[in-house]
């Protein structure tokens, strides 16, 4: 980052003697625009000695999928982000018949249990259910009077969500894939962390009388940020990462104002 | 055999004192891991039989003993206070798998498809006889005013093990029993003559034991509704049927007068096959086969306001909405409601009609996004599959399963849980 071409010296107006004349009699000063020598690259050092770099949504190390961070100016930028409280959306994965003690595949086996019993239909009762009971969370949490017609529109457009802080919370959870005893959801969710979507995989698995444990939760979208957007392990150099942000700029932008005003 | 007072000291020393070897506490080897998952044993939770069972719940006012909840109104611990409303759901104990279910103006019923003796139950108020003579049981001659739990109701059936009761309906203070071959039995209040008999000056209705049997309709009945005084029938053959009060019209008959015996109702329904009628208050609708609505009765708040500027309408008159081909209709106090086939919902009338606080009253009905019952990218499927109305609030069931309320919550009808009024369709 620093052997690239920094920003060009300043300039200001210094009044100079002119150049001796033909005689070197006149000795008037002439204004002049002169590089400033604070700026020259042997006086100033490496531009950049530090980087501020700060961290969006936490990622736990059990899961995987998108995690943002922001650089410099780009902090600013993540608090707001934070403040317009933008859904996430993760798959999760689950295994039907296993109940463990941190509700993942790699904890003490806590009790094993039958799964034949299961259907489609009744994991997307449940899936129903927890749908139902979660609108009503985001509604009473959202703070806004019921009995306005603003309220109404928002509603009616789907707009209404907590703008402050508020408990975890499940906008939209679907079924995308189920073969005893592995099934795949797609959960949208509110303030929520990886281990409390383990623990709803585990309270789906009671309420269908067995036991399920989570076997992968991955990240695919973090407000605007979605899997095109980020970079894998072996893209993690300069030119990608100025690719990157110069890409996203104008969708954060764009939210921003949406959301903020 | 170890004597009492030895028993204890065979124990040994305190385990302070113990010097056992621990188990290691570290992370187990994955072979480890694997052996022990393969020996712990299954369990399960699961029964054969394990099917869902049908489910009544109830909420609302629960002094009149509609709910079928005795603890609220006389709680059965001395240090619990009285509780006036139920505001969620609550599960109702029954029985008998419930088929159809009836709320009256303080009272309910509810019945079973069974073929034993006892078929329909009925709980709440009985000043006029509505859930038939319940005898009282400390003193044998008089009857309960006031009945806190579903108690039986005994009808007078020629075959009571092979009658089935497919029906029941609910009005202000009378009630109506549809069977399968005998006809429809009716109870309650008959000052104007919804129970279809005559009416007697001066009949005390409380404590009477007189339930009388309606039998001469062209074809059988296959639905009964009660408004707030009136009742209408509708028979196999798509006619329609009313007798009770009249004086808004809503018996359809062409006069403002009482009918005591059920008479067919013309008008523009003449010749119209009716595969639904719905009335609640004084206002009453009709959906043909073809998805056409019909609407009498009354009109003070713009219900029928399409096609007329009368507020009593006393003859059926077919109403010209563009909305598509309805499927179901339902009629509130002041407000109705119309299903279309599509599954969209559309409200007219007076009242909080579930489109905000500014859509207070409308005579042409407006339609209610169907995002707000849960339709969205996400979930494209959904529809609306079946809707009802009370006095002054609505509710809508999809096709998910899902009851989506809204109206005035009079006394915790709607069952949100809290008190205030529901502007728009809110998910129970």
């Amino acid at each position: 980052l620093n052997a690239a071409p920094g920003r060009a010296p300043r300039q200001h107006v210094r009044f100079l003697p002119a150049p001796a004349g033909a005689d070197g009699k006149e000795t008037g000063l002439v204004a002049t625009t002169v590089p400033v020598l604070a700026d020259h690259p042997l006086v100033r050092g490496p531009r950049f000695r530090r980087l501020k770099i700060g961290a969006g949504h936490r990622l736990d190390v059990k899961a995987s999928g998108v995690f943002v961070l922001g650089i410099g100016h780009g902090n600013k930028l993540l608090t707001d982000l934070y403040n317009c409280h933008l859904t996430k959306v993760y798959t999760v994965g689950g295994l039907f018949g296993k109940a463990t003690d941190d509700f993942s595949d790699t904890g003490k086996l806590v009790e094993k249990t039958t799964f034949d019993h299961i259907t489609r239909e009744k994991l997307e009762r449940i899936l129903a259910v927890i749908q139902g009971t979660n609108h009503k969370a985001l509604l009473m949490h959202s703070n806004i009077d019921m009995k306005t017609q603003e309220a109404y529109e928002l509603a009616v457009k789907g707009l209404i969500r907590p703008m402050g802080k508020s408990p975890p919370i499940i906008t939209a959870i679907r079924c995308l894939q189920f073969t005893l005893p592995q099934f795949q959801l797609e959960i949208h969710c509110l303030h929520e962390t990886q281990q409390y979507l383990r623990k709803i995989v585990h309270e789906i698995g009671l309420e269908l009388k067995s036991s399920a444990v989570c076997t992968q939760v991955r990240r695919i979208r973090d407000g605007v940020f979605t899997l095109d957007d980020a970079l894998l392990r072996t893209q993690w150099d300069l030119q990608s990462i100025r690719n990157a942000i110069w890409n996203c700029q104008l969708k954060v932008k764009t939210e921003l104002e949406k959301t903020l005003g | 055999a170890v004597p009492g007072p030895l028993r204890g000291a065979l124990r040994g020393p305190p385990a302070a004192l113990r010097r056992g070897l621990a188990k290691p506490a570290g992370p187990q080897s994955i072979r480890q891991l694997r052996e022990a998952d393969e020996a712990a044993p299954i369990f399960q939770y699961a029964g054969k039989a394990a099917k869902r069972k049908d489910r009544v719940f109830v909420w609302g006012f629960s002094y009149s003993g509609a709910l079928g909840l005795p603890s609220p109104v006389r709680p059965d611990v001395g240090w619990k206070k009285p509780r006036r409303i139920q505001p969620t759901p609550f599960r109702l104990e029954t029985q008998e798998k419930i088929s159809s279910a009836a709320c009256g103006y303080g009272f309910t019923l509810l019945s079973s498809r069974t073929t034993d003796i006892t078929k329909v139950w009925g709980m709440g108020l009985n000043k006029d006889s509505q859930l038939g003579f319940q005898r009282s049981r400390r003193d044998r001659t008089k009857g309960y005013e006031y009945v806190l739990e579903p108690s039986p109701i005994p009808l007078p059936l020629e075959k009571p093990q092979q009658t089935r009761v497919l029906q029941v309906s609910c009005g202000r203070a009378h009630s109506l029993i549809l069977t399968d071959s005998e006809g429809v039995f009716t109870m309650g209040n008959n000052s104007y003559g919804q129970c279809g008999r005559k009416v007697v000056e001066d009949e005390t209705y409380s404590e009477s034991y007189l339930i009388h049997q309606l039998k001469e309709f062209d074809s059988r009945v296959v639905q009964v509704v009660c408004g707030q005084d009136h009742s209408l029938f509708r028979t196999k053959k798509g006619e329609v049927y009313a007798c009770g009060w009249g004086a808004d019209g809503q018996t359809g008959l062409g006069h403002y007068n009482i009918t005591s015996v059920p008479t067919k109702l013309r008008g523009d329904i003449d010749g119209v096959n009716i595969i639904q009628v719905s009335s609640y208050g004084d206002c009453c609708l009709a959906v043909s086969d073809e998805g056409d609505i019909f609407g009498w009765g009354n009109s003070e708040y713009l219900q029928l306001a399409s096609v007329t500027e009368t507020t009593q309408v006393n003859v059926p008159r077919h109403l010209p909405f563009r909305i598509g081909k309805i499927k179901e209709a339902a009629c509130g106090g002041t407000g109705n409601v119309a299903l279309t086939e599509e599954g969209n919902v559309f409200v007219w009338g007076y009242g909080i009609l579930g489109k905000g606080p500014n859509l207070i009253e409308t005579a042409v009905p407006e339609m209610i996004p169907p995002s707000l019952f849960g339709l969205s990218d996400f979930n494209p499927d959904i529809r609306v599959a079946h809707v009802r109305c009370g006095l002054s609030h609505f509710a809508a069931l999809t096709n998910r399963g899902e009851l989506f309320v809204w109206g005035k919550n009079l006394r915790g009808c709607l069952g949100t849980g809290r008190m205030e009024d529901q502007y728009f369709p809110w998910r129970v």
